[in-house]
C-alpha cells in the first residue's frame, strides 16, 4: 500500500530505497525534496506528517547518524500502521548499520551498499498484519442470547391480568417511546396476547356489548391514566370558556408608571444628599503646582531585576545539588550523551518563554521549539558542552535560517530589468491601519530617486482624510531635494491622484498606463489601510491587485506588532489567494518592517513575520526622516533575539 | 613583541651569569623553555591550519552532491537536497600525493550563507557548481550567489583558487562555458552597482561591503579578481547515464593542481 519508503542522509546521498506501487525512482525525489524544503528547512518539523499534491508523507530524523526516513502514501488512505513501520524500520536499520556510520563516515555511507530490501519487506508485513489482527465482532447468534433463554410462559398473559398489563403496558409504550427491544418484545406478545383474548371474548358477547363494554373500557383506562394529566387540563379548560383580553402586566399602562427614575433627582439640588467631598483624596498630592503636566516618574530597576535574575537560574541548579547532581553533571559535561526529550523540555520551555518575552508570536515560539526539539533528539553532544549550549546553538542556526530570504531581494536590479522592458515597475504597500505605507513608501521613492529612477506616486488611498495631501507635500518635498536640473530636466517624482471616493483599482490602472506613457521608471501604489477581517474591504484590496498585476507586493507591517502580526498575515495572503482568478494567485512577495526604533531589542516580530509567509523582509524603516531606510541584516536580529 | 620582553630578561640574565644564583637562573631557564615550546607550538599550529578543504557551492539542484559523489567513489548515486554539509577526504589519482578535503554544503538559500561563514576560513579553493541547463533562467540567482562569495572579508583576504564548474552538460540544451562566463560577467558588473546601491544594513555596515569587485570605471572581468578563476565543463551524470563514468577530467586535473 506504500508508495515508496526512503532512506537518506542528511547531506544528500539516498541510503535506500523502497519503490511500493509506484514505477521510477524518480517518482519519489520530488516530493522528498517538497518536504525537505517546505518543512525542514522552514523549521516547521513540530508534527511529522506533510502532505504534497495526492501524496501523505511521513518522515523520521536521526540526529545521531544524521539520517532521514520518508515514507509516502496516497493520501485517500489511512494507513494506521505507517508511524510504527517507520519506528521499527529505523531501530533497525541503524542497528544493523552502526558500524558504517560510526567508523567510515561519509565514505562509509557513499561506499556501503545497503542491502535492507529484506528486511524492510519482513517489517512491513508484520506492521499489515498487526493492523489487521483484530477481526471485526461476529455478531451473536439467536442461541446465545438472553431472549432465546426466556421460556414462552412468562410472555403469555392470563386474563385476570390483562387490564393491568394493558395498561401498564400503555403507560410502558407512552413513556419510553425510544423502547428498548425488551419492552417491544413483550408489547408485540401482548398485543398478540390481546387479540386473541378479545377473540375469545367476542364468542360469549354480542358485538354491541362488546363494543360498550371496549368503551367503558377504553376510557376507564383514559381515566386511570389521564388522572394526573387531567388535572392540568381542568382548569385550562375552566379558563378557555370565554376569550378574555390579555393583561400584560407592564403593557397598557402609562409611561408614568414605568418610570422609576427619580424624576427630582436632576438638576435638583435637595434630592441629592451631599456626600463627604474629600478634596485631598479627589486631587491627590496637595503639593503640585496648579496647572503643570509632570513627567512619567520613571524608576531604574534595572539592578534589581538583574540581580533577581541571576539568583533564579542559580537556585535550581542549587536544589540539584548533592553528591548525585554533582557527578551527573559532570557526567553530563564530559561523556558522550545523547540528548533525549526530557532534557531538553526545561530549556525549551525557557527559551520558549525567551522568544516569547522578546515579542515573538506565541504560537510561532511553540512551533519553533518543537522543531528544534525534534531536530536535536537524539543527537550525541560533544565534550564540554552543556544542554542548554547545544540547545541555544541549535536556536539561533534556527533563527538565522528563518530570517534568510528564500528568494532574491534586490529591488534595483528588478527595476533595471522592468526598465529595459520599457515598463514600470509597480510596487504595492499595503497593511493594516497606520502602521506607516505612506512614510515608508516616501523613503522607499527617495531611495530610489537617488538611484536615478523616476517615480510615479500613485495615490490609491481614497479614504483617509488628508491621504492625498500628505503624499502631495512628500512629492513637493521629494522634488526639492532633488529638482529637474539636476537629473536632466526629467521630474523625479510625480503624484498621480483623482482625489476621494474613487474606486482604488481603477486609479492604479489608470497610474500604470499614465507612468508607460511618460516613462517613468518605477510606480510605487498607495492603498489604505484596513483591518484584517474587514471582508469587504479585504476583498476591494485583492481586486486591486489581481486587475493591475504588480511586480512586488510588500506588506507593511510595524514591530510593534505581537500575536497579531500571524493573524494580519494570515488574513492577507487568504483574502489575496480567495479572490485572485489565475492558477497561481499573488500573494505577498515581501514585507516592510517598520517602527523599528521604537523598539530597543524585542525584535521577534521579525521572526513572526518571516516564519508565516516564508517571504523576506525587503526593507526596515527606522524613523521619519528620508535616510531612515535600512536592510535587514539576520545575524543582528538573531543577536539582539537570543540576548538574555 | 617577543624580543622586547627578551631584552630585559636578557639583561638579567647577563648580570646573574656574573653572579650566579641557581633559584633565578632555573627560573629563567624554565621562562626560556616554556616561550620556545611556545613559539613551536604557533609554527606548528600555522602549518597544520593551512587550508586543505576544497568547498562545492553552487545553487540547489546544480549536482554539487552528485559530483561529491562521483569524485569520491565514481559511482552514481541518486541524491535528495542536502540539509548539512558532507566532507570527506579526496586522494588526487595521480602520482602526487596530493590530498583535499572536498567539502560538499547545502546549496539551498536558507542555509548556504550558514555553511559559507563556517567553511570559508579553511577553504583552499571553491568550485562553484552551475546548473548549465538552468542558466538562462537562474542567472540572476547564480550571480548573485557568486557576488556574495566574492566579496567576503575572508575570501578576498585569502583569494582561494576559484572554479566555475559548468555541470550537467551532458544536456543538449546546456550552455557552454563561455557564454556562461560572458553572462555572468555582465550580470556581476549590474550587480556592483545596485548591491552597493542598497540600503545599508542595520547595524550599520553595508551589505555590499565596502569591497569593490573588480576595477572602477571598467566593466567587470573575472581576471581582475584576485583569485584564479577557470571556467571548466564537466557532467557528473556522464553521457553514457547512470553506469558509465562522469565527464569531468578536466575538473580533476584543476583538483590536481591545486592539491
Amino acid at each position: 500500500m506504500l508508495d515508496f519508503f526512503t532512506i537518506f542522509s542528511k547531506g544528500g546521498l539516498v541510503l535506500w530505497c523502497f519503490q511500493g506501487v509506484r514505477g521510477p525512482a524518480a517518482a519519489a525525489t520530488a516530493p522528498v525534496n517538497a518536504l525537505i524544503r517546505s518543512v525542514l528547512l522552514q523549521e516547521r518539523g513540530g508534527n511529522n506528517s506533510f502532505t504534497h499534491e495526492a501524496l501523505t508523507l511521513k518522515y523520521k530524523l536521526d540526529n545521531q547518524f544524521e539520517l532521514v526516513f520518508v515514507v509516502g502514501f496516497q493520501k485517500i488512505l489511512t494507513l494506521t500502521y505507517v508511524d510504527k513501520l517507520i519506528d521499527d524500520v529505523h531501530k533497525e536499520f541503524r542497528d544493523k548499520y552502526r558500524n558504517e556510520f560510526q567508523q567510515k563516515g561519509t565514505l562509509g555511507l557513499l561506499n556501503g551498499t545497503f542491502d535492507f530490501k529484506d528486511d524492510f519487506m519482513r517489517l512491513l508485513r508484520d506492521a499489515e498484519e498487526s493492523s489487521k489482527v483484530r477481526a471485526p465482532t461476529v455478531m451473536k447468534t439467536f442461541e446465545q442470547s438472553l431472549k432465546s433463554q426466556k421460556t414462552v410462559k412468562c410472555m403469555i398473559e392470563t386474563r385476570g391480568e390483562k387490564p393491568k398489563e394493558k395498561v401498564k403496558n400503555k403507560k410502558n409504550k407512552g413513556s419510553k417511546k425510544e423502547g428498548t427491544e425488551a419492552v417491544a418484545a413483550p408489547g408485540k406478545a401482548s398485543t398478540g396476547d390481546k387479540q386473541s383474548s378479545a377473540a375469545g371474548d367476542r364468542e360469549e358477547l354480542t358485538k354491541d356489548e362488546i363494543l360498550q363494554k371496549n368503551r367503558e373500557e377504553f376510557f376507564k383506562r383514559h381515566m386511570k391514566a389521564g388522572e394526573k394529566s387531567s388535572k392540568s387540563p381542568k382548569p385550562e379548560a375552566q379558563k378557555e370558556k370565554g376569550k378574555k383580553p390579555r393583561v400584560w402586566d407592564l403593557g397598557n399602562s402609562n409611561a408614568k408608571v414605568l418610570d422609576y427614575s427619580n424624576s427630582t433627582t436632576n438638576g435638583s439640588v435637595e434630592a441629592c444628599p451631599v456626600e463627604e467631598f474629600d478634596p485631598d483624596i479627589a486631587v491627590g498630592d496637595r503639593n503640585r503646582e496648579p496647572g503643570r503636566l509632570y513627567d512619567l516618574e520613571y524608576e531604574s530597576d534595572d539592578e534589581a531585576e538583574e540581580e533577581k535574575v541571576i539568583q533564579n537560574p542559580s537556585k535550581p541548579s542549587v536544589k540539584k545539588g548533592g553528591l548525585g547532581g554533582m557527578f551527573g553533571m559532570l557526567k553530563g559535561l564530559v561523556g558522550s550523551k545523547s540528548l533525549t526529550r526530557e532534557d531538553m523540555d526545561p530549556v525549551l520551555e525557557k527559551m520558549k518563554d525567551h522568544l516569547i518575552a522578546k515579542n515573538v508570536a506565541a504560537e510561532i515560539a511553540v512551533q519553533l521549539c518543537e522543531s528544534v526539539a525534534k531536530k536535536l533528539e537524539g543527537k550525541v553532544m560533544g565534550t564540554f558542552t552543556t544542554v542548554t549550549s547545544t540547545v541555544k546553538q541549535a536556536l539561533q542556526e534556527a533563527l538565522v535560517q528563518i530570517l534568510q530570504p528564500q528568494r532574491r531581494v534586490d529591488v534595483l536590479r528588478d527595476v533595471m530589468d522592468a526598465q529595459r522592458h520599457r515598463r514600470p515597475y509597480v510596487v504595492t504597500f499595503c497593511g493594516v491601519n497606520g502602521v506607516g505605507k505612506s512614510t515608508n513608501l516616501a523613503k522607499i521613492s527617495f531611495w530610489l530617486i537617488e538611484n536615478g529612477f523616476s517615480v510615479l506616486i500613485a495615490a490609491c488611498d481614497t479614504f483617509r482624510a488628508g491621504a492625498v495631501e500628505q503624499l502631495r507635500t512628500h512629492t513637493r518635498r521629494l522634488n526639492a531635494l532633488h529638482p529637474p536640473e539636476s537629473h536632466g530636466g526629467r521630474t523625479m517624482v510625480q503624484l498621480y491622484e483623482k482625489g476621494y471616493g474613487k474606486d482604488a483599482a481603477g486609479i492604479a490602472m489608470e497610474a500604470i498606463s499614465y507612468a508607460r506613457n511618460q516613462g517613468f521608471d518605477v510606480v510605487l501604489v498607495d492603498t489604505a489601510g484596513r483591518m484584517q477581517d474587514n471582508a469587504p474591504l479585504m476583498t476591494a484590496l485583492a481586486k486591486l491587485i489581481a486587475v493591475n498585476a504588480p511586480d512586488l507586493v510588500l506588506f507593511v507591517g510595524e514591530a510593534l506588532v505581537g500575536n497579531e502580526a500571524v493573524d494580519q498575515l494570515v488574513k492577507f495572503n487568504k483574502a489575496l489567494a480567495d479572490h485572485s482568478m489565475a492558477q497561481t494567485p499573488r500573494l505577498i512577495d515581501g514585507i516592510v518592517l517598520t517602527k523599528f526604533d521604537t523598539i530597543d531589542d524585542k525584535v521577534g516580530a521579525a521572526i513572526s513575520m518571516t516564519y508565516i509567509t516564508s517571504k523576506p523582509i525587503v526593507f526596515v524603516g527606522t524613523g521619519q526622516t528620508y535616510c531612515d531606510l535600512r536592510s535587514l541584516n539576520a545575524k543582528a536580529v538573531v543577536a539582539a533575539l537570543m540576548k538574555a | 613583541a617577543m624580543a622586547g620582553t627578551l631584552e630585559p630578561h636578557l639583561e638579567a640574565l647577563r648580570r646573574e651569569l656574573r653572579a650566579p644564583d641557581p633559584a633565578v637562573l632555573s627560573v629563567l631557564l624554565a621562562l626560556l623553555a616554556v616561550a620556545i615550546t611556545l613559539l613551536i607550538w604557533r609554527f606548528v599550529q600555522g602549518r597544520r591550519s593551512s587550508r586543505k578543504a576544497v568547498l562545492l557551492l553552487g545553487l540547489c539542484d546544480a549536482g554539487k552532491t552528485l559530483l561529491f559523489a562521483r569524485l569520491l567513489t565514481g559511482k552514481y548515486r541518486n541524491t535528495q537536497t542536502s540539509i548539512t554539509d558532507s566532507s570527506a577526504v579526496y586522494r588526487v589519482s595521480n602520482d602526487k600525493s596530493g590530498i583535499v578535503t572536498l567539502i560538499d554544503l547545502p546549496g539551498h538559500e536558507s542555509l548556504r550563507l550558514q555553511f559559507l561563514e563556517r567553511f570559508k576560513a579553511a577553504a583552499r579553493a571553491i568550485v562553484f557548481v552551475v546548473d548549465s541547463v538552468a542558466f538562462q533562467r537562474e542567472v540572476k540567482d547564480v550571480a548573485e550567489f557568486l557576488y556574495q562569495v566574492l566579496v567576503d572579508s575572508t575570501v578576498l583576504k585569502n583569494a582561494p583558487a576559484l572554479l566555475i564548474a559548468c555541470n550537467k552538460q551532458d544536456v543538449t540544451m546546456a550552455k557552454s562555458a563561455k557564454l556562461i562566463q560572458q553572462q555572468l560577467e555582465k550580470e556581476l558588473n549590474t550587480l556592483r552597482v545596485t548591491r552597493s546601491a542598497a540600503p545599508t544594513s542595520l547595524d550599520g555596515s553595508a551589505t555590499g561591503g565596502p569591497a569593490q569587485l573588480g576595477k572602477k570605471g571598467k566593466d567587470f572581468d573575472f581576471s581582475q579578481l584576485p583569485m584564479k578563476v577557470e571556467f571548466v565543463e564537466c557532467s557528473a551524470r556522464g553521457s553514457k547515464g547512470e553506469e558509465g563514468d562522469a565527464d569531468f577530467e578536466d575538473l580533476e586535473k584543476w583538483l590536481a593542481k591545486i592539491a
